[in-house]
């Protein structure tokens, strides 16, 4: 032990310089800034879907691999970000960021409902009813058809702030930049306080966690509601980006998509989500002339990634430099 | 309408039947729960239909060799996919099982695209009008295949040695192997029957359907249902559930509404797990400390 | 006063009499131990105190009021805190975030504080890092602060749980078996740990086996059998107990 000891730094991990760090954040935010620059009108609409899939797989990740609970709703949520957006822009006339409102508001709600059943359910049980949902509200789309225009698809306006309007590619990027900057950041900040402990935490033991003084009720139900945020948040800005949706943009391969993007990227790692969410978005767009090769190619990852790299793409650079990995708190 | 309803009902639960009790068997054996058992039942009716339309083979042999293709599929998902897991957890095992599903998925997309395939009409024989009720072939058939493959697979399960394995197995999960029998192989063979009962139903259903990589998702959640209903984990519960489904969707869809029959599966699901998860002859599983 | 008071307990599985009318108490500053044969009724008496398990008689009453029917996780928040004999930890984090969990349900920050990263907050969860590096460094594991605690020695294990527990100023410790798979030291310092807890006037209950160890530490001590007490007083009083010596120590 004493080796061991010699060789780690005592508490929290020691990071750059703080000039270092925010010259690093620099960089970053500089090459974010930069693909319109480069790209052509559809090379910039595979960058724009890599952002909404990103964030679509932060707030999934929530479930699945931070709260570690196998729920299938995610489809169901961004559908419901989706309709609840267009619907708020085609039939009460509000603005894209108006818009975001009731979109937060219902896609939260949704989630803290499905968090409702995980307390009673585990396991396959609520792997079945989420899956379930999913398709309850693709059919709901289907038959509401007053407000959804039914299986022909809602065309959806584009987005317009203080007079200007978000209409091509490029200017979507800036905006769909910002949107998922902002809730991943939230997102992180979560993660690394009390409340993305405990969720970890009734993933590890949940009686143990209730051992500690944590409800695990209350942290289902929030972890709940918060991926169902994002990811409603997420299905808002596909409505932007695609411009018309149609209930065949939420079935079974809409999840799978999903699922995959989480796995092959990382379980409970953001950095994971955004990788996983940029090969996984770039390879069907490379392979989509050839029928099947998207679900081959897929699956055989993820196989890959269940029989020889549990963490993922993440843990594998986590392999190579150790300061990436994420940690539950801030120093 | 009511006795032409039922009748549908039956045939079409049949196949639910088949489905639900094949995916329960797995579980019973191996505590898997299998996402990916549609695929069995797509794989069924995809095999058969090269069976007939390539290799040119007439119907019977052609869907006996369909089943045993499937049966080996079966066994090589165990050895290839499952058996490295060794005893991960089950959400890992879950996540492998719709892994696999969304890979056979592509492999048929890769050779039928997004075509929809019609398979050539089998048996023509004309329907049976029985008092005013008219009884399609088709519906007598599935009917009674699936009858006689429930019987041969209780059968098995009470009279064979295999069949009193699976029932210790499901009785102590996973520590069969102290009892000193090949969990390897009696695993391998569980996932061989659960393919093959999963074929069988696509197999009979080939002839009415049309054909299409994704037609295993709707099976699937419909097996769910039936094992939802019937009590997860109970072997004759999936089959009364799966009968029960069929029956109470003509029905629904008869005299409520068309729009239902797509959707009362689900809802029967949620109703039953929320309201009584252990289903009709499902035992409450009492919480360990 | 005492701080837990376990009032004619009984338990019974499926017509088994796991416990038969115990009673005891513990009063703060007291180290208690409960000791007795495997299938005594010990770690039972551990889950019904800590609401895992329903008594099907008797009563349970900690710092004045009854906490049989209430949710684990508001019984813990008062301050009674439990470890588990088969091992609690939360094996995929690190030492460090380990110890956290068992401050979360005291870091007093606000959730929209947390989500927005206002300065409250912030400081907040700041200051739970430093109390959590504080004990570790009491408990002599800061320096496996960022260790992930699956790869620890499982005498580490026990004691990165252990710390857990205590965290958030515990008022009563269960301890089920802390000392399982400790080193000598480690047990040394497991028992300097439980005596200053002591003296700080944590109650502490410990289910043990390893007799020395119950017999340095305990101010009073009960012996379980077959789900009754059969003995109850000091340990010196235990080591001359003649019903003692032939349930337990005797065959031990």
């Amino acid at each position: 032990m004493s080796d061991l000891q010699a060789t780690l730094p005592a508490g929290p991990v020691r990071r750059p310089a703080s000039a270092k760090r925010w010259l690093v954040r620099l960089a970053i935010a500089v090459l974010l800034l930069l693909p319109p620059v480069f790209s052509n009108d559809y090379v910039q609409y595979v960058v724009n879907l890599i952002v909404v899939y990103a964030l679509v797989a932060v707030g999934f990740n929530v479930v699945l691999g931070y709260l570690g609970q196998l729920a299938f709703a995610n489809a169901a949520f961004f559908g419901i970000g989706a309709y609840t957006c267009g619907i708020s822009m085609v039939h009460l006339g509000l603005p894209f960021w108006a818009a975001l409102v009731p979109t937060g508001i219902v896609s939260l709600a949704a989630g803290a409902l499905v968090g409702l059943p995980a307390l009673r359910l585990k396991g396959y049980y609520l792997a079945i009813v989420t899956l379930v949902l999913g398709e309850l509200m693709r059919w709901s789309y289907i038959h509401g058809d007053v407000l959804t225009a039914g299986s022909s698809g809602l065309g959806i306006p584009p987005a317009t702030a203080a007079g200007f309007t978000f209409g091509t590619e490029d200017e979507k990027y800036y905006l769909f930049l910002l949107v998922a900057a902002v809730m991943i950041w939230a997102t992180n900040n979560i993660i690394r306080s009390r409340i993305g402990r405990s969720w970890v935490a009734i993933r590890e033991n949940e009686l143990a966690t209730a051992a500690l003084g944590m409800s695990p009720a209350v942290g289902k139900v929030t972890a709940f509601a918060w991926s169902g945020f994002v990811v409603g948040i997420a299905g808002a800005l596909f409505a932007i980006l695609i411009g018309r949706i149609a209930p065949e943009s939420f079935n079974l391969h809409q999840l799978l998509l999903h699922f995959a993007i989480v796995m092959i990227g990382g379980l409970g790692s953001i950095l994971g989500s955004i990788l996983g969410a940029i090969v996984l978005t770039a390879a069907p767009e490379v392979l989509r002339n050839f029928p099947g090769m998207e679900e081959i190619v897929f699956s055989l990852l993820l196989i890959g990634v269940l029989l020889f790299m549990p963490r993922g793409l993440q843990g594998v650079l986590v392999g190579w430099f150790p300061r990436l990995r994420e940690r539950l708190y801030r120093e | 309408m009511f006795v032409q309803l039922i009748l549908s009902g039956v045939a079409q639960g049949s196949i639910y039947a088949l489905v639900a009790l094949g995916m329960t068997a797995l579980f019973r054996a191996t505590t898997i729960v299998n996402f990916g058992h549609g695929e069995f039942f797509m794989g069924g009716a995809f095999v058969l239909y090269v069976m007939i339309n390539v290799v040119g083979l007439p119907f019977l042999p052609g869907a006996l060799l369909a089943i045993v293709v499937m049966f080996l599929v079966g066994m090589t998902i165990e050895r290839v996919l499952i058996r490295p897991m060794g005893l991960a957890p089950h959400i890992a095992l879950a996540m492998m099982t719709v892994a696999f599903s969304f890979l056979f998925r592509g492999i048929a997309r890769a050779f039928w695209g997004r075509e929809v395939l019609p398979m050539p009409a089998v048996f023509s024989f004309p329907p049976i009008d029985v008092a005013g009720v008219i009884i399609t072939t088709q519906d007598l058939l599935i009917t009674g295949m699936t009858l006689f493959f429930v019987v041969l697979f209780f059968i098995f399960f009470q009279r064979t040695n295999l069949g009193r394995i699976a029932q210790a197995a499901s009785a102590n999960p996973r520590g069969a192997s102290l009892v000193g029998i090949n969990v390897n192989l009696f695993h391998g063979t569980m996932w061989g029957v659960a393919a093959g009962l999963g074929a069988i139903a696509g197999i009979l259903v080939a002839p009415i359907t049309l054909l299409y990589p994704d037609m295993g998702a709707l099976i699937l959640i419909k097996a769910f249902a039936a094992m939802t209903l019937g009590g997860f984990g109970n072997l004759g519960g999936a089959v009364v559930g799966g009968l029960l489904i069929g029956i109470l969707e003509q029905l629904s869809g008869g005299y409520l509404s068309t729009a239902l029959i797509d959707i009362f599966a689900y809802l029967v699901i949620i109703a039953v797990l929320l309201i009584r998860p252990a289903g009709l002859f499902g035992i409450r599983e009492s919480q360990r400390v | 006063m005492s701080l837990l008071q376990v009032e004619n307990v009984s338990v019974q599985f499926f017509g088994l009499k796991a416990l038969s009318d115990v009673t005891f108490d513990v009063e703060p500053g007291q180290v208690r131990a409960v000791i007795g044969p495997n299938g005594a009724g010990k770690s039972t008496l551990f889950n019904v105190i800590t609401g895992y398990v329903r008594p099907n008689e008797g009563k349970v009453v900690y710092d004045g009021q009854s906490v049989v029917g209430l949710p684990r996780h508001v019984v813990a928040g008062r301050g009674m805190r439990r470890t588990f004999q088969n091992g609690g930890v939360f094996s995929e984090l690190t030492v460090l975030e380990n110890v956290l969990t068992g401050l979360n349900a005291v870091t007093a920050s606000s959730t929209l504080g947390i989500v927005l990263r206002l300065p409250g907050a912030g400081a907040a969860e700041r200051r739970a890092v430093d109390e959590a590096m504080s004990l570790l460094e009491t408990m002599g594991l800061a320096g496996l602060a960022n260790n992930v605690v699956g790869d620890l020695s499982s005498g580490q294990q026990r004691l990165v749980e252990i710390t857990r527990a205590m965290a958030a100023r515990a008022r009563l410790l269960l301890l089920d078996e802390p000392a399982v798979g400790l080193s000598s030291s480690e047990r040394d310092r497991l028992m300097n740990v439980l005596r200053d807890l002591a003296k700080d006037g944590v109650a502490v209950l410990l289910v043990e086996h390893v007799i020395d160890l119950v017999m340095a530490v305990s101010d009073r001590i009960v012996v379980l059998n077959y789900g009754e007490v059969i003995a109850e007083g000091t340990p010196e009083e235990i080591r001359s107990h003649e019903a003692v010596l032939e349930a337990y120590l005797g065959h031990g």
